[in-house]
């Protein structure tokens, strides 16, 4: 591989076989069940024609890669400033990155491509579309030389000359923030509960489901299993049931911890920031810090004792979703860090560490529809459900303590809701738990939006939404008048400046 | 910047451009008509629907009543409720940006500064078109939230301002404008 990129080139042969081993693995996936069925349910005279089958699959799959690789081709167009791909088996698709749209570069390693010995890119731009390009197979050298083209965007073409010295690998670059094992450990015992908690339900729900395909196949007397589970069930007590719940529930963010972020590590390479972390498959991103469009840093009560916080980096994102799901990777995730190095890393990307402004507190009016929509009228109904079903009444008691519950919980959401601004930064803090400091600059702002219900007019009650690329931030009930002039001034901020927000 | 023609002077945000009292334009009158004639249709439609269930459902029959009675109040409801929000749609242009005020029950405010507008679509529909009115839609990169529809504005006048913006974005010169992303399918 020539090392500027100016002409077409294909990526790594070694492609070939990541991108088999990939569209196998799909297939793999998707018909698991099926071929377990069908390995268990046949007879032995069947098995060679279904190995047969997998072979022939196998075989498509590298065929389909070859032709792959052959029509992949990528190259840098140094005056337009563009990132050219082409790709396509069939159909012959071009796609077209300006590289000042080029948001972060991810540079990744999975199981395969590690014994290989070669990386796979991503470019993740703020295309409307999501549209993103994905290089299977390539070497070191050649993958940071690339990302550090993309990333240097007009700069780039200029200081050309520069850039053979760049090559050494990035392995001398002293990293700024390391997270220790322990550290994690720490993390991963005090946050994303509710995450795992996701998991575990669908896990449970995915289990349920497919455990009766599996009985199914083995012919299993459901009714035996049935018995079985319940008898274990009444074996333990609750409690006990509640401790293994949550030995699980923690186990369960631990692994998930570690398995995202090990060895998380932030270094400063030129200008951009490398984040890299993962436990079997490492993974790299490399991100622009002007691109970071919301940078928000947050702590539960846990967390505040043992000094960690988790910050997350928003960037910009025009489609919603892309092809159906969210979209994560223009959120990053830096968890564990202590106070010293969040200010090293707000510095790092917002120039300077925030300091908190003149300070916009919500109305008590606040308190009002959740506590309406979210107590009362749930409690009423279920108070009048149980007055009029005698099997209800023994749950009176919950009601009660989710009452008191849901009060204080919204209580300490209007306390935490809160607005800071000065010349430099609004800051916007929230959260019941986890509470979450979000940092904006007003040059990111797109657009803005003041809001008020007509019979708030008398009392000076309105909301205020700033819309940026990376999703909006609310502040509900403030005084209205103090609205208006905030907005007065940051339309003033980002219409005297021409500063860009990308 | 050189330090000698950096300036940092304290700005009087009392004497700041206040959007608030920016007298804005109304939407045509005959964008109402509009409104009623989309209303109409889609009631229609519903109402069509309801007979031809209320006649050939006999379950449904002696709930014919009741039927008819809630049609009519979400109809009346709708109605008022266009109504009000037509009454409360106001847009201005300024030389820096663009706002935008609606609401049904809320009355919110929107607005987006020149420099930031992504891109700009005037459309004219059906009925529209009959009026000689077209509506102006003003893209952000805040996303669905972030983007204003002005409705019913006069085609002339709907032309001139988005001439008007389309020039002033190619002064601002800002490279977001003119290329997203392009991607040939």
């Amino acid at each position: 591989m020539n090392s500027d990129f100016s002409k077409p080139q294909r990526e790594s042969a070694f492609g070939i076989i990541v991108m088999a081993a990939h569209t196998a693995f799909k297939i793999g996936k998707a018909t698991f069940f099926l071929v377990i069925y069908a390995f268990v349910k046949m007879s032995a005279a069947y098995t060679a024609y279904v190995l047969l089958g997998v072979g022939v699959i196998i075989l498509l799959c590298v065929v389909f890669s070859y032709l792959w690789y052959l029509n992949f081709t990528f190259f840098l167009d140094k005056e337009k400033q563009e990132f050219v791909v082409n790709k396509g088996i069939l159909n012959r698709d071009q796609v077209i990155i300006q590289l000042d749209k080029i948001q972060q570069v991810n540079i990744n390693q999975n199981i395969l491509q590690k014994m290989i010995g070669v990386y796979g890119l991503k470019i993740d731009t703020a295309g409307t579309s999501g549209e993103e390009v994905s290089i299977k197979a390539i070497d070191e050298v050649s993958a940071y030389n690339l990302k550090e083209h993309l990333l240097r965007g007009k700069t780039a073409a200029t200081e050309h000359a520069n850039v053979l010295t760049d090559e050494l690998p990035i392995i001398d670059e002293v990293p700024f923030l390391r997270v220790s094992t322990w550290t994690l450990f720490k993390v991963g015992l005090t946050s994303n509960y509710g995450q795992s908690l996701t998991v575990i339900l669908v896990f449970f729900m995915y289990t349920v489901q497919e455990a009766r395909h599996i009985m199914d196949i083995f012919g299993l007397d459901k009714g035996a299993v049935q018995s079985t589970v319940l008898g274990l069930a009444t074996l333990f007590s609750v409690a006990v049931i509640v401790v293994i719940f949550l030995i699980v529930l923690l186990s369960i963010n631990l692994i998930r911890t570690f398995y995202r972020y090990f060895q998380l590590e932030v270094s400063q390479h030129k200008n951009s920031l490398l984040l890299s972390s993962g436990l079997i498959a490492k993974k790299n991103t490399l991100i622009n810090p002007t691109k970071v469009q919301i940078t928000k840093h947050s702590q539960n009560y846990f967390q505040k004792k043992l000094n960690l916080l988790n910050i997350s980096l928003k960037q910009a994102h025009f489609g919603e979703s892309k092809k159906g799901k969210e979209m994560q990777g223009n959120t990053l995730e830096i968890v564990g860090c202590d106070t010293f190095e969040r200010d090293e890393l707000l510095k790092m990307i917002l120039g300077q560490v925030p300091t908190l402004g003149k300070t916009f507190v919500p109305d008590w009016r606040f308190l009002n529809l959740p506590i309406f929509f979210k107590l009362i009228l749930p409690v009423t109904i279920f108070m009048l459900v149980a007055l009029n079903v005698p099997e209800v009444k023994p749950f009176l008691g919950f009601a009660a303590a989710y009452f008191i519950v849901g009060i204080l919980m919204i209580y300490i959401s209007y306390r935490r809701h809160r607005i800071s601004v000065n010349q430099q930064f609004i800051i916007k803090k929230s959260g019941i738990w986890d509470i979450s400091n979000e940092v904006i600059v007003p040059h990111k702002i797109q657009a803005i939006t003041a809001s008020q219900y007509p019979w708030h007019k008398s009392v000076d009650v309105g909301h205020l939404c700033l819309h940026t690329a990376a999703g909006q931030i609310h502040f509900k009930y403030g005084n209205y008048s103090e609205i208006k002039t905030l907005v007065n001034y940051w339309l003033y901020q980002v219409e005297s400046g021409n500063k860009n927000w990308m | 910047m050189p330090t000698d023609t950096f300036t940092n002077e304290e700005i009087d945000i009392n004497s700041l451009p206040k959007y608030e009292e920016i007298s804005l334009k109304k939407p045509h009158s005959n964008y109402w008509k509009i409104i009623c004639i989309n209303l109409i249709i889609t009631f229609l439609v519903i109402g069509i629907t309801a007979t031809l269930l209320i006649f050939f459902n006999e379950k449904t029959q002696p709930h014919a009543l009741i039927i008819v009675g809630i049609y009519l109040v979400v109809t009346i409801v709708t109605v008022l409720l266009f109504y009000v929000s037509f009454k409360k749609r106001g847009y201005a242009i300024r030389t820096k940006d663009v706002i935008y005020k609606s609401g049904i029950i809320a009355e919110s405010t929107t607005i987006v500064p020149l420099n930031r507008i992504q891109h700009i679509e005037l459309n004219e529909g059906f009925f529209s078109r009959m009026f000689s009115l077209g509506s102006l839609q003003i893209f952000t990169a805040g996303g669905q939230t972030g983007h204003i529809h002005i409705a019913g504005i006069p085609i002339n006048e709907a032309k001139s301002i988005r001439d008007l913006l389309l020039n002033k974005l190619e002064l601002l010169e800002t490279p977001e404008i003119e290329t997203k992303l392009k991607v040939n399918e």
